[in-house]
């Protein structure tokens, strides 16, 4: 609330009436209370420390809604008659302008329905929210860090969600996207290691560092492919190494099982893709088109890989007894090789996907999975409100994943995967891209080979 | 001003499936006991006590001028300023001061107590027992004074309530319920138990054992201090369970056991309210228990809300939570302070129904549950009730609860076991 627009205001009047009001506020700040369980928490906490709930994101929402509903109400409360003449004047909701006399800040409109609906349960919708439950059911608010969606553009979406059996989310997603199409996306996937203490803490904040490193656009170098997948391998892993430090710093204490996550992220620069990984969680691309192969870009460190890789059929190695454990991590205790298995590919028409192991547990091989997002996607309407334009080219899908909104077909896979059990918290993102009818800077020859290139930074 | 906190013990995970939620409320006071600190009443005339000695044929010479002495002993612990009624009670009631110019309740002074020493004096023993028309008396001396909040009784008796009928009895008790709290002493071995308590029980008061006269002076200052100690007047337990739950049962678990549950008043549908009576500097424990509707795993519910309020504004709260988990580890642990109230619970509850089964004659019922009962104490590692049990039982083998009742048991020892049963030993933790 410190950047509301009170300072510039011409009369003082309201510039004093908001002080006072913002230093009850200032007051009230220090423990900072989680919305989702109550619990109080330092001012300069990002996370609960008892439920893992983002406090920051949580706080910066209600603060959108609050100042405004209270300091636009309070027109000139007594601060004495010199400044009756220019008393603040507040403009009907949506006309108001900085250039009226006096004034005092946007208008939300129906601010306290807003802040009704907060309090109102979701869960019976009879209750109101008190000391952290419903007062009619007993039911708590859910927790934003049990199930959050991201639609950082039209094109690029996805969905974060605890699942069934476990009561912590551990996974974390962190997405962003540019306006245009294929033009630029960053979509990263970590997921938290259910052993170690406080992974839920840890792998939001590796998702949310990796994001910040992979937003600043690549290099361009000399303009040749090569040139681009090197930079962009250096990037990748640039971005682990700093989600690692994340990981690292997100814990303080010196715990028996320090917090660790996995690592998947991809990169859409201009239609061509980068993806690397660190764990289990997975990219795959799922072409339109069935004359080319879905894929998983990258592979697995896990011991289900190292099986398969010693023969062991997929099924097998993906369900025996140690087939969850993994070989690298993100972490205090992370093998000192952090390097992604990473892959640069040109994309036609279709689907990029990277999820956590809560989706591939019940659909493994690429192939099914394309099936699978194609028959979703088919079973949805397509239309979420957000009239989801994708750039799709004109080729005709028989399916309906070229409509869906790449939100709407991430929550259908989650939900997909809690019908089947929901065993492990699911993260799905997902970004369409276009193929040839938006991408300009990649030669069709080169989109059906994706390159497996460990070696990309070197 | 008092300060009231609320702590919750309790092991809120459930098994996939479980639906009964067992918690402790401790609730502890602060900055109660205002009025004894000062010697003197601050607000005059805001307290209001009556002491209800019996003067039946059966207390003879001795028993009346010991029970004399206990109430002068109790008059001299009631500071200045209370309002205070000594009644006299056998098959009727009479106010034995103040005078009857006076009204039926006069302010402690120096004078007035001195006065009332004087008129006691002049009790005798004479004719039978029916504390039903006490306890109406003293309703009616109370009535008079309905600004004055904290009202309190003390009641001794020494004998069976055969001046009346148990019905008669019980309309009395039920039309004192709300009115006045009373504490209820027994002097000797020939009052019984079950009777006592019920009145003891119904009016938020304590019922103890006086095996002898002499000890009656001891026991009634005791009394009266503590009653003097209590300085937030009347308060209630207010429960609340969420839409769908049943609440299973609300009891009193420390100091002593008391089921609250029947006590229910209805605030709203899904709040309850149950009279605690007053409150001196103390701590109280209750057990709540409430039954939910299984939700899936990994959802968390509030279970229950738990609030002290005075004067229907609430001033402590605790919360009772459920969270369904498939982590053996977390749901199979049960709350030691619920585990060990819980024994308590089941321990008195075996006790009183021995001891019942005796004096009933069914001799095989008496042995079993007070073999039981030992076997209780025995694992809860309760020594003073084991102690207690070996007045009125031969153990055998208490790992097996095997025992024989004991030939010459006397009946005070059997009584000392009975109002001895409901008091509990406040779990640490």
């Amino acid at each position: 609330m410190t950047d509301f627009p009170t300072a510039g205001a011409p009369d003082p009047a309201p510039v004093s009436t908001d002080d006072r009001r913002q230093g009850e506020a200032r007051d009230e700040l220090p423990p900072r209370q989680c919305p989702a369980c109550g619990t109080p928490n330092p001012a300069d906490s990002s996370f609960c420390e008892a439920c893992g709930a983002d406090l920051v994101v949580t706080a910066r929402a209600s603060a959108g809604a609050d100042p405004g509903a209270t300091e636009a109400t309070g027109p000139g409360s007594g601060d004495g008659p010199v400044m009756a003449s220019a008393a603040p004047q507040t403009a009907p909701a949506g006309e108001e302008s900085p250039l009226d006399v006096g004034w005092t800040g946007a208008v939300p409109v129906a601010p306290e329905a807003a802040a009704d609906d907060e309090l109102m349960c979701h869960a019976c919708g009879q209750g109101r929210i008190v000391d952290g439950y419903c007062d009619h059911c007993g039911t708590p608010p859910p927790n934003p860090r049990d199930h959050f969606v991201e639609s950082p553009a039209p094109w690029v979406g996805g969905v974060c969600d605890i699942g069934r059996r476990h009561t912590r989310n551990e996974d974390a997603m962190a997405l962003s996207a540019t306006e245009a199409p294929g033009s630029r996306a960053v979509l990263v996937v970590c997921d938290g290691v259910s052993m170690a203490s406080d992974s839920h803490i840890a792998s939001l904040a590796a998702a949310t560092e990796a994001r910040a490193v992979l937003d600043q656009p690549f290099a361009r170098g000399v303009g040749t492919p090569d040139a681009w997948a090197a930079t962009a391998g250096r990037a990748l892993t640039t971005a682990v190494t700093r989600a690692n430090e994340a990981v690292i710093a997100a814990v303080v204490e010196d715990v028996p099982n320090p917090p660790s996550c996995t690592f998947a992220a991809a990169v859409v620069e201009d239609g061509v893709v980068v993806a690397g990984n660190v764990g289990d969680s997975r990219v795959y691309w799922l072409p339109d088109s069935d004359q080319e192969p879905a894929v998983q870009l990258g592979r697995d460190d896990s011991f289900a890989q190292e099986q398969m890789v010693a023969g062991v059929p997929r099924l097998e190695a993906e369900t025996g007894p140690h087939a969850h454990s993994i070989t690298r991590w993100l972490g205090k205790d992370a093998p000192d090789d952090l390097t992604p298995h990473l892959t640069t590919m040109t994309a036609t028409a279709g689907w990029l996907l990277v999820c956590s192991d809560g989706l591939w547990n019940y659909c493994s091989e690429a192939e099914a999975l394309r099936a699978l997002l194609h028959g979703v996607a088919a079973g949805t309407d397509g239309t979420d409100g957000t009239d989801g334009t994708d750039g799709t080219d004109g080729t005709d899908g028989t399916d309906g994943t070229d409509r869906a909104t790449p939100t709407v077909l991430a929550q259908a896979l989650v939900d997909f995967a809690n019908e089947q059990g929901g065993r492990d918290n699911i993260t799905v993102a997902l970004a369409r891209l276009a193929g040839r009818g938006s991408t300009t800077t990649s030669e069709p020859a080169a989109t059906t080979a994706p390159v497996e290139g460990d070696r990309a930074d070197g | 001003m008092a300060d009231f906190t609320a702590e919750v013990f309790q092991n809120e995970f459930l098994p996939d499936g479980g639906t009964d939620v067992h918690a402790i409320v401790r609730i502890t006071s602060t900055g109660a006991s205002a009025a004894s600190a000062s010697g003197a009443l601050a607000d005059p005339g805001s307290a209001a006590e009556v002491i209800l000695i019996d003067t039946s044929g059966s207390m003879g010479r001795r028993g009346v001028a010991a029970a004399g002495e206990a109430a002068k002993a109790a008059l001299a612990e009631i500071v200045d300023g209370t309002l205070f009624s000594i009644v006299a009670g056998n098959g009727t009631a009479q106010i034995v001061y103040p005078y009857s110019h006076q009204g039926a309740l006069v302010a402690m002074s120096s004078h007035t107590r001195g006065e009332a020493s004087r008129a006691i004096e002049g009790l005798r023993a004479n004719g039978g027992t029916a504390m039903g028309t006490w306890l109406t008396l003293a309703r009616q001396i109370f009535e008079t004074v309905p600004h004055v909040t904290k009202r309190h009784a003390i009641l001794l008796t020494d004998g069976v309530n055969e001046g009346e009928t148990p019905q008669s009895l019980q309309a009395a008790v039920r039309s004192c319920v709300g009115v006045f709290q009373c504490d209820c002493r027994g002097v000797g071995d020939q009052w019984r138990v079950d009777e006592v308590r019920g009145i003891a029980s119904a009016l938020l008061g304590s019922v103890d054992l006086i095996p002898a006269p002499e000890e009656m002076a001891a026991e009634f200052q005791s009394m009266m201090r503590a009653s003097m100690s209590r300085g937030v007047a009347s308060s209630e337990l207010r429960v609340w369970v969420p839409q769908g739950a049943e609440l299973l049962f609300v009891k009193q678990v420390s100091p002593t056991l008391e089921d609250l549950t029947p006590r229910r008043t209805v605030v709203n549908p899904l709040t309850g309210a149950y009279p605690t009576g007053a409150w001196s500097d103390e701590t109280r424990d209750y057990h709540v228990a409430v039954r939910l509707p299984a939700r899936t795993l990994g959802q968390e519910q509030l279970a229950a809300r738990v609030q002290l309020s005075l004067g229907g504004d609430p001033v402590a709260q605790g919360l009772v939570k459920a969270k369904w988990s498939n982590d053996d580890s977390l749901t199979t642990r049960i709350d030691p302070a619920v585990a060990a109230y819980t024994g308590q619970a089941e321990l008195a509850t075996t006790i009183q129904e021995g001891l019942a089964a005796k004096a009933a004659g069914q001799d095989d019922v008496a042995t079993a549950k007070l073999g039981r009962a030992v076997q209780l104490a025995g694992l809860t590692g309760n020594d003073e009730m084991t102690t207690r049990l070996k007045k009125v039982v031969d153990i055998d083998d208490v790992d097996t609860g095997t025992v024989r009742l004991k030939k010459g048991a006397s009946k005070i020892d059997e009584l000392s076991l009975d109002t001895a049963s409901t008091k509990t030993s406040r779990v640490r933790r």
